[in-house]
């Protein structure tokens, strides 16, 4: 006995698939033969298979794939140098920003830019999130422009930010009287 | 170590050829050696997958741009999560579950390309039936060479819900199997096997009356063969 349409169109996948047994695998032998509508569906359906699965399609085009080989080239350079640098970076800013913290409160007290302050209490310094130059900066500091974001000391040594001079003079006279 | 170096390394100490998908003891090595510090063996650990992490990526984006983000983020997601890596699957496996997360996060910020999205029917195979009957016995691979099938092709894929294409491409372009593809999209394998099924069809519907936007293909017949028979 055969199969009908319905049974061919619910089952191709599994057909084309080889997910058939040998006996339904047989009856649906029997059907495309004598069911040019459904030997059509069948073809078809092969076709795209056949289509995508080539390199052609969907490859990635070698200036994409120059550009990406180019950022993960940057993001696995030996991480010994880039500790290095970051360890001297850091090694030179944190007495900075320690000498910074220490009058921070009188800092606070001064400034007159409530929307530039740190948020009290939180042992933040403010980055611009629009200037490029990477410069971490405390309370009221004339030199921070734009819009301010706030960081901790460790996160702007880490992310690459330098003590604003500006600031560390400024807290130089402050504890000079 | 030069970028030549390192692809010259690879292929001595792990057998990998340029064609050859890295075998699971290759990627356990090149893992342990990134993890050691040599992160310039990721380039090599990532490479038989891009097709994929791209295809993935390509499929599910407005325009080349943001398949191009997609990529880089997911890579970079993956270098900087290895350790996390438990190695309960491949890493390609891992990798390309990374690339559906990002993808689908970028979807959920932008709703807008759902909407053009066909194939939002119930996920029942039974119900499927052929809406024409067109014969496309031919298949032209040379046709391929041009750039204007490689787009129609890519923008039908993008034209199936995403929980078709996703089966699809992880079967039919990336040909892992239903049980691979299974662990990844995390359901069974007839779920995957349904949509599977969904796709192929939605796909040959969209296809078979012509490549051309306009209308009519035109496959030529010098073009023809059935790589099957």
């Amino acid at each position: 006995m055969g199969i009908s349409c319905e049974e061919v169109w619910h089952d191709l996948s599994d057909y084309i698939d080889g997910e058939l047994n040998s006996n339904q695998h047989a009856l649906f032998d029997a059907h495309f033969a004598g069911c040019p509508h459904c030997r059509a569906v069948l073809d078809g359906a092969r076709n795209v298979i056949h289509l995508y699965r080539d390199e052609r399609v969907l490859a990635m085009p070698a200036a994409v794939e120059e550009r990406l080989q180019e950022t993960l080239r940057e993001h696995t350079r030996s991480p010994r140098r880039s500790f290095l640098a970051w360890g001297l970076a850091a090694a030179a800013a944190l007495p900075l920003a320690f000498g910074l913290f220490s009058i921070l409160p009188r800092l606070k007290r001064r400034s007159s830019s409530p929307q530039r302050d740190v948020p009290p209490g939180t042992g933040l310094v403010a980055v611009s999130q629009d200037e490029k130059i990477k410069v971490f900066h405390i309370a009221g500091c004339a030199k921070l422009e734009g819009k301010p974001k706030f960081i901790s000391v460790e996160e702007a040594l880490h992310d690459g930010y330098t003590p604003c001079p500006y600031c560390i003079g400024k807290a130089r006279q402050e504890k000079n009287g | 170590m030069t970028p030549l170096g390192v692809e010259t390394a690879v292929r001595n100490c792990a057998g990998v050829s340029d064609q050859g998908r890295a075998t699971r003891e290759t990627e356990d090595a090149l893992i342990a050696k990134i993890l050691s510090g040599q992160r310039e063996f990721f380039m090599a650990l990532v490479r038989p997958y891009q097709r994929t992490v791209y295809a993935m990526a390509l499929s599910s984006s407005r325009n080349k741009e943001d398949a191009e983000d997609i990529v880089q983020s997911a890579l970079l997601k993956a270098l900087s999560r290895l350790s996390q890596f438990r190695r309960e699957s491949m890493f390609g496996t891992w990798l390309v579950q990374i690339t559906i997360n990002e993808v689908r996060m970028r979807r959920r910020k932008d709703r807008r390309i759902e909407m053009f999205s066909l194939g939002h029917t119930p996920e029942d195979k039974t119900n499927y039936v052929p809406k024409d009957f067109q014969d496309w016995r031919e298949i032209p691979s040379e046709a391929l060479e041009r750039i204007e099938i490689r787009e129609t092709l890519l923008k039908a894929l993008a034209s199936i819900a995403e929980r078709y294409r996703e089966a699809f491409v992880l079967r039919d372009v990336h040909d892992l199997s239903i049980a691979d593809t299974a662990t990844i999209l995390g359901i069974s394998r007839g779920a995957v096997k349904t949509r599977l099924h969904r796709a192929r069809l939605m796909l040959r519907e969209i296809l078979a009356p012509g490549l051309s936007e306009n209308g009519r293909l035109a496959w030529s017949a010098r073009e023809v063969q059935k790589p099957w028979e």
